[in-house]
């Protein structure tokens, strides 16, 4: 192992894959459109199988105001920084989609007990970068970039916050949108000079709630951006076309030698793979289609809703969810261009096929899930937004989300869920509330890039 | 400064004074009603209630289509009273303000304004 450095995060993948297993991990928790008011909350939840709290809520820090929707966050700090030793991943930063404040919040100084060290204001974001609707979070060596999906009036296309590492506010990241029509998630492979973006909608459109005849008029994207990182500015475009309806998680490999990515397109449900071919030319293709499945009470199929993908941290596998069906799937992607489906597990959905798991009734599906490191414990988890969860299980609000955790096989493939873990967020002391994005103090599988 | 009275239906008819030129959830918030919010610019319905009588201006919202609006939601962040209103609040209110749209697509004029067609309207 390099010794000489000391700053956040791991040398290599590899040095990840070989760090101490995770014993905490950070979920966010909703009470923003449940008829709960309560503020937003992080959620430290302790996965250490040898501790008489294991499988359940230990701490909760509530945000300063109600209406937030925490959703994704993202840490100051990762791998990009491992040659900094003056960095450390000690701030988690959690954006309000509604709101647009960003609360940064210091998880070293007491790792169970979290505490807010500072909040960005979003009336600040909107008067000195004209941006709505944050979304992913990626540090940047020392400095953090957040994905906003509007300007401040929640139009899009949105663009990019930078930070400092003090959290002071530089401005937009970005010289140019080009002619990007939506943004949403996005990572980058720095020894490529490359950055990918994906589109969801204006947040005048997906924050009310999702409507197909939307999606027919051109409200939401279906393109995949690939940006030239150090000119801040995209490049060249795929047009996916009813491949890749709603392109939303974008993940490259995590060796940074690769030029391998992945895209979930959610309501096709397809996954989209890119690669730089031997000429220096980008390429893409559908390499996994999800069919719809027939309800037995509804007139038209039921897309899956894939609204999230992960890619283990040997790059052998992918994770895939299909919200509206109920399932967990594990791809073998060791040939990235021949996926192979080697898991799947059901918890919740509308298909019925688990409403009940672990000795509870699970309200949503799978949505948001966090791989450990070894590649062996994945953390899922069932609400996607409150206006669509409303939507689509609306039952959701009496019982709450779920945390579940699935034992993954990395060696010969396989997922089962674990049954001695369930963290219901049905029973939580203000009311039933619904956990969705987590990650682990020590880095996780979709934190950490490497230089 | 025109005022007008809101009575909310479902916190036993209770009635406030609102001043006409500020939205109704900052009127209502300063009387000590606990409202849901969200966005606070008209674009993401958590503070969604229903109208059941009297008149609003929200022309400045976004969120709602027009089956929504012809279920009665305003938006109480950037609305504003036009006469004595009844308001049902929170989401008690919000039977009517999802629907699965796989189960139930909206009809062509039922869309948003800058998409719908113009019959029926």
């Amino acid at each position: 192992m390099n010794k000489v450095c000391c700053g956040p995060g791991y040398a290599s993948p590899i040095e990840a894959i070989n760090a101490p297993r995770e014993k905490l991990l950070y979920t966010i928790a909703i009470y923003t459109g449940t008829g709960i008011q309560k503020p937003d909350y992080l959620a430290t939840v302790d996965v250490d199988p040898d501790s008489p709290t294991y499988s359940q809520v230990i701490h909760r820090l509530e945000m300063p105001g109600i209406g937030d929707e925490l959703h994704h966050m993202g840490w100051n700090a990762c791998s990009s920084c491992h040659d900094d030793s003056s960095m450390s991943r000690k701030y988690l930063i959690l954006p309000g989609v509604r709101s647009n404040n960003l609360h940064i919040v210091d998880t070293a100084t007491d790792p169970k007990a979290p505490r807010l060290y500072k909040v960005i204001e979003g009336a600040e974001i909107k008067s000195k970068a004209d941006l709505s609707g944050p979304h992913t979070v990626h540090c940047l060596g020392s400095e953090i970039i957040i994905s906003f999906l509007g300007n401040a009036k929640g139009e899009a296309p949105g663009g990019y916050l930078q930070l400092d590492k003090e959290f002071n506010i530089i401005g937009r990241w970005e010289n140019s949108m080009g002619g990007i029509k939506f943004g949403y998630d996005f990572w980058y492979q720095p020894r490529h000079n490359v950055m990918v973006s994906s589109e969801w909608a204006a947040p005048n459109t997906f924050m009310p709630g999702f409507d197909l005849e939307e999606v027919g008029h051109l409200k939401y994207g279906r393109e995949l951006h690939f940006w030239d990182f150090e000119k801040r500015e995209p490049v060249e475009s795929f047009y996916l076309g009813e491949d890749g309806l709603v392109p939303l998680e974008v993940k490259f490999h995590h060796n940074p030698d690769s030029t391998h990515g992945f895209c979930g397109a959610a309501l096709s449900t397809n996954v989209i793979h890119w690669w730089k071919n031997s000429d220096g030319k980008w390429q893409w293709e559908k390499i996994i289609d999800i069919e719809n499945e027939m309800h037995p009470e509804w007139p038209i199929p039921l897309p899956g809703v894939m609204s999230a993908i992960l890619v283990s941290m040997d790059d052998k596998y992918l994770y895939l969810n299909n919200w509206l069906h109920g399932d967990m799937r594990q791809y073998d992607i060791s040939d990235p261009h021949n996926p192979v489906l080697t898991g799947q597990v059901y918890m919740g959905g509308l298909l019925g096929k688990a409403p009940e798991v672990n000795g509870v009734e699970v309200a949503g599906g799978p949505q948001m899930f966090q791989l450990s490191l070894d590649g062996k414990r994945l953390y899922v988890t069932t609400s996607l937004f409150s206006t669509w969860d409303n939507q689509f299980y609306p039952e959701i609000r009496e019982k709450g989300g779920v945390m579940l955790q699935i034992d993954c096989d990395p060696e010969n493939g396989g997922m089962k869920v674990n049954p001695n873990f369930m963290i219901n967020f049905g029973k939580e002391p203000n009311g039933p509330s619904r956990c969705h994005e987590a990650r682990y103090p020590g880095g996780d599988c979709t934190s950490d890039i490497w230089l | 400064m025109t005022k007008y009275k809101v009575t909310i239906t479902n916190r036993d008819n209770v009635e406030y004074e609102v001043d006409a030129k500020r939205p109704i959830l900052d009127e209502l918030r300063d009387h000590g009603v606990d409202l849901p919010y969200g966005c606070k610019y008209g674009g993401c319905i958590t503070c969604a209630a229903k109208l059941t009588s009297g008149d609003v201006d929200q022309k400045r919202q976004v969120a709602l289509n027009n089956w929504q609006l012809d279920n009665g939601y305003v938006i109480l962040c950037v609305a504003r009273a036009k006469s004595d209103i009844t308001l049902e609040i929170g989401t008690e209110s919000h039977d009517k303000l999802y629907r699965n749209p796989f189960l139930e697509p909206l009809k062509s004029y039922q869309l948003k304004a800058d998409i719908a067609s113009k019959e029926d309207i």
